[in-house]
């Protein structure tokens, strides 16, 4: 593609224009500053948009009541991923109620396109998709979250806990 | 002799009967089941505890057949065909009748299937989706049975998925003959169990976790380390034995995880021996040999197998009767082929011995399956070694090291290194000579350990190689590559064609067939920023 430009005698001269932007910079400084809720930009850093609570966001591995991983490696949501991005290694439990649990649960971040197949597969809801998604990071293995990171990190606040509870189910005889 | 011929013939050969299976008409012989007409004819029929290996139980009521003339529905399962008869199991009695069976079989399954091992080959699922009743009609509770009972040092049993179809214990009665499985107490409360202080410990016990048609025996072994539709499968021939079952290999990217027994009805019918399960473990990267290994003046170093074997091959042309060759009996016969006429012909000795790794148990046989004589391929080696004309014998070898009469030894040695005991001892025998060429597949913590003039090099294993063994009755088994584990390790083949000054073809070397997606390189730097 090629991009024509249109040569007249006043753009040789660049000061005019260079006026004009500025003109226009002032203008709209003036009229933020008269005005500011109206202002469309953040502080970025300090300021953040909140996102609707369904948007597909950083995944959340949710827990029990007792605060353990609800996740049961049933691996339906590394079977479900299109781009592959969960690992899962499951273990024996002690606890023979539980029987198979996630020893290490790893998401690659970067490998993710979240779409969101993973929480439709889950049949515990124990994975969702969060409303957070802007998390820097300094190297491409900083953006592999392990079972830690996603059950348990600081704005989750201890976890959030699963909608289905196997000692109901187990009292309601299923 | 026509007369006694004709006599004897109509009493040997069974009669062949006419029937009828869904409108289609089929030729049985006598004594055929219905069930067994129908997989003969590649039909299908819903069933549980059928099996072909093992007796008519005939408790899963599900192998439903309409039998015209009859007024009521008929298992097939312990019913014989007659001549003449018409059978059906698409018509929708049958189909009903199976809907109520299957909904039966699951009033006290648990359903946790997210969780069970059993899930992507659990025959309930599979039948479920074919035959089920979509809405359950049971509004009582579940009966909570036993969870996680160890049975014994191979098998987990989980008694809530039992469906009762008292497979395991009819193996455990008839085929291997242990009784070790019963089924007690009565009506919903029946679970399979082992009597007190009796394990179910033998060495056919991981048959049972096969034949169960549903996750109620699960193996220890497997036991959650994979999906089992994460994984892929290639026919192979099992190598702990010289009996030479017929298996089933399942792997992925990571390596092998399980093997399983195909039918083969002159070898092994449906079973293998739990030891034999165990050959997928030194097949898989940790416990391989991943590079060619030289030591020199005291100095180690990793180099590329080719190199190496090049370099091998050097030192041994025309080298003559100063070189010994030990074999064992764990390759495939092309391999044994090129080895020992390259060292009849090439290298020019005849001192070629046939190293036997357990002596006093070598003719010893269980019964069944098992055979003291631990290696896939001794037959092929013997007649390879009677084609080529080598008789030493084992005394010669050392009285040659000895002597310092052999200097040079080169050594096939184990692919399966836990079936040699004496594996130590004859390292520590064959270190004594001057240069030592090691050609294996696993890692070996003593053989790296070894200083003096010593070449390692890194084998192929059974499955990333195509060849044939002979098993103990003689009957050659080919195999075929099916995946590459360890990319730079070569096949004795390979091995003696390098040592010879050929090139190797290029096409089937690098050619990396099986092991999944190829790796993308930027992923696999990722995290050294």
């Amino acid at each position: 593609m090629s991009l024509v430009q249109k040569r007249t005698e006043l753009s040789k001269w660049y000061l005019p224009a260079i006026f004009q932007g500025l003109g226009w910079t002032f203008v709209k400084m003036v009229k933020n500053l008269a005005n500011k809720k109206q202002m469309i930009t953040l502080n970025y850093p300090e300021q953040k948009h909140e996102y609707s609570p369904r948007f597909k966001g950083n995944h959340v591995l949710t827990v029990k009541k007792d605060g353990s991983i609800r996740c049961t490696a049933c691996m339906l949501c590394a079977t479900n991923c299109p781009a592959e991005c969960i690992t899962i290694k499951a273990a024996e439990h002690e606890d023979p109620t539980v029987e198979k649990f996630p020893i290490s649960y790893e998401i690659d971040m970067l490998r993710c396109v979240f779409c969101g197949f993973c929480e439709e597969a889950c049949p515990v809801d124990a994975i969702r998709m969060g409303p957070e998604w802007q998390r820097p990071a300094v190297n491409g293995a900083n953006f592999v979250y392990d079972l830690k990171e996603l059950a348990y990190r600081p704005s989750l606040k201890g976890g959030i806990v699963s909608v289905v509870d196997e000692t109901d189910r187990h009292k309601a005889g299923i | 002799m026509p007369e006694s011929n004709n006599t004897a013939a109509p009493a040997t050969e069974p009669k062949m009967l006419k029937m009828t299976i869904n409108g289609k008409e089929v030729e049985v012989k006598e004594g055929t089941s219905i069930i067994e007409a129908y997989s003969q004819h590649g039909m299908s029929i819903a069933h549980y505890c059928w099996h072909p290996g093992l007796s008519v139980a005939g408790v899963c009521r599900l192998c439903m057949v309409e039998i015209e003339g009859n007024p009521r529905l008929q298992i097939a399962c312990n019913t014989a065909v007659t001549d003449g008869m018409k059978v059906n199991n698409e018509s929708e009695k049958v189909k009903d009748a199976v809907k109520w069976g299957l909904d039966f079989h699951l009033i006290n399954h648990p359903l946790d299937c997210p969780i069970c091992d059993q899930a992507g080959e659990c025959g309930l699922q599979d039948q479920y989706m074919a035959y089920g009743k979509y809405t359950p009609e049971m509004a009582e509770k579940k009966v909570k049975k036993h969870k996680v009972v160890d049975l014994g040092p191979r098998v987990v049993l989980d008694s809530e998925r039992c469906i009762l179809c008292s497979r395991c214990v009819r193996f455990t009665d008839e085929v291997s003959k242990t009784n070790e499985l019963g089924i007690f107490n009565r009506g919903d409360r029946a679970e399979i169990g082992t009597f007190e202080g009796k394990p179910l410990d033998n060495n056919y016990s991981l048959n049972t976790v096969d034949i169960c048609p549903v996750g109620a025996l699960t193996s220890k072994d497997f036991r959650f380390r994979q999906r089992v539709w994460f994984l892929k499968e290639h026919n192979s021939i099992c190598t702990g034995c010289s009996t030479g079952c017929n298996t089933r290999v399942f792997y992925n990217k990571e390596g092998l995880f399980r093997i399983k027994p195909r039918y083969n009805k002159d070898i092994n019918g449906y079973w293998m021996t739990d030891t034999g399960r165990d050959a997928y473990k030194f097949v898989n990267k940790e416990a391989r040999l991943l590079d060619a290994r030289v030591v020199s003046n005291g100095r180690g170093e990793w180099i590329a197998p080719k190199l190496a074997a090049r370099k091998a091959g050097e030192a041994l042309k025309g080298a003559g009767k100063s070189v010994a060759l030990v074999v064992t009996g764990q390759y495939m016969n092309e391999e044994y082929e090129a080895l020992l006429s390259y060292f009849k012909n090439e290298v020019g000795t005849d001192r070629v011995f046939h190293w036997i790794n357990n002596p006093e148990t070598f003719d010893s046989f269980d019964g069944l399956l098992a055979r003291g004589d631990k290696n896939p391929n001794t037959k092929g080696l013997l007649a390879e070694m009677a084609k080529q004309g080598f008789t030493a014998q084992w005394r010669e070898l050392a009285e040659g090291l000895q002597t310092g009469a052999i200097k040079t030894v080169v050594v096939a040695g184990p692919e399966n290194q836990a079936v040699f005991p004496d594996l130590k001892a004859k390292i520590m025998e064959l270190s004594k000579a001057s240069k030592l060429v090691w050609l294996q597949a696993g890692k070996n913590d003593q053989l790296e350990a070894l200083t003096g003039d010593v070449t390692l090099i890194p084998l192929k294993t059974y499955v990333e190689k195509t060849g044939t063994y002979v098993n103990y009755a003689g009957i050659a088994q080919k195999v075929h590559k099916g995946l590459t584990v360890v990319p730079n390790a070569l096949s004795l083949v390979e091995v003696v064609a390098l040592m010879k000054g050929e090139e190797l073809p290029a096409d089937d070397t690098y050619n990396q067939v099986g092991l999944g997606r190829v790796h993308n390189e930027f992923t696999m730097v990722r995290g050294t920023l």
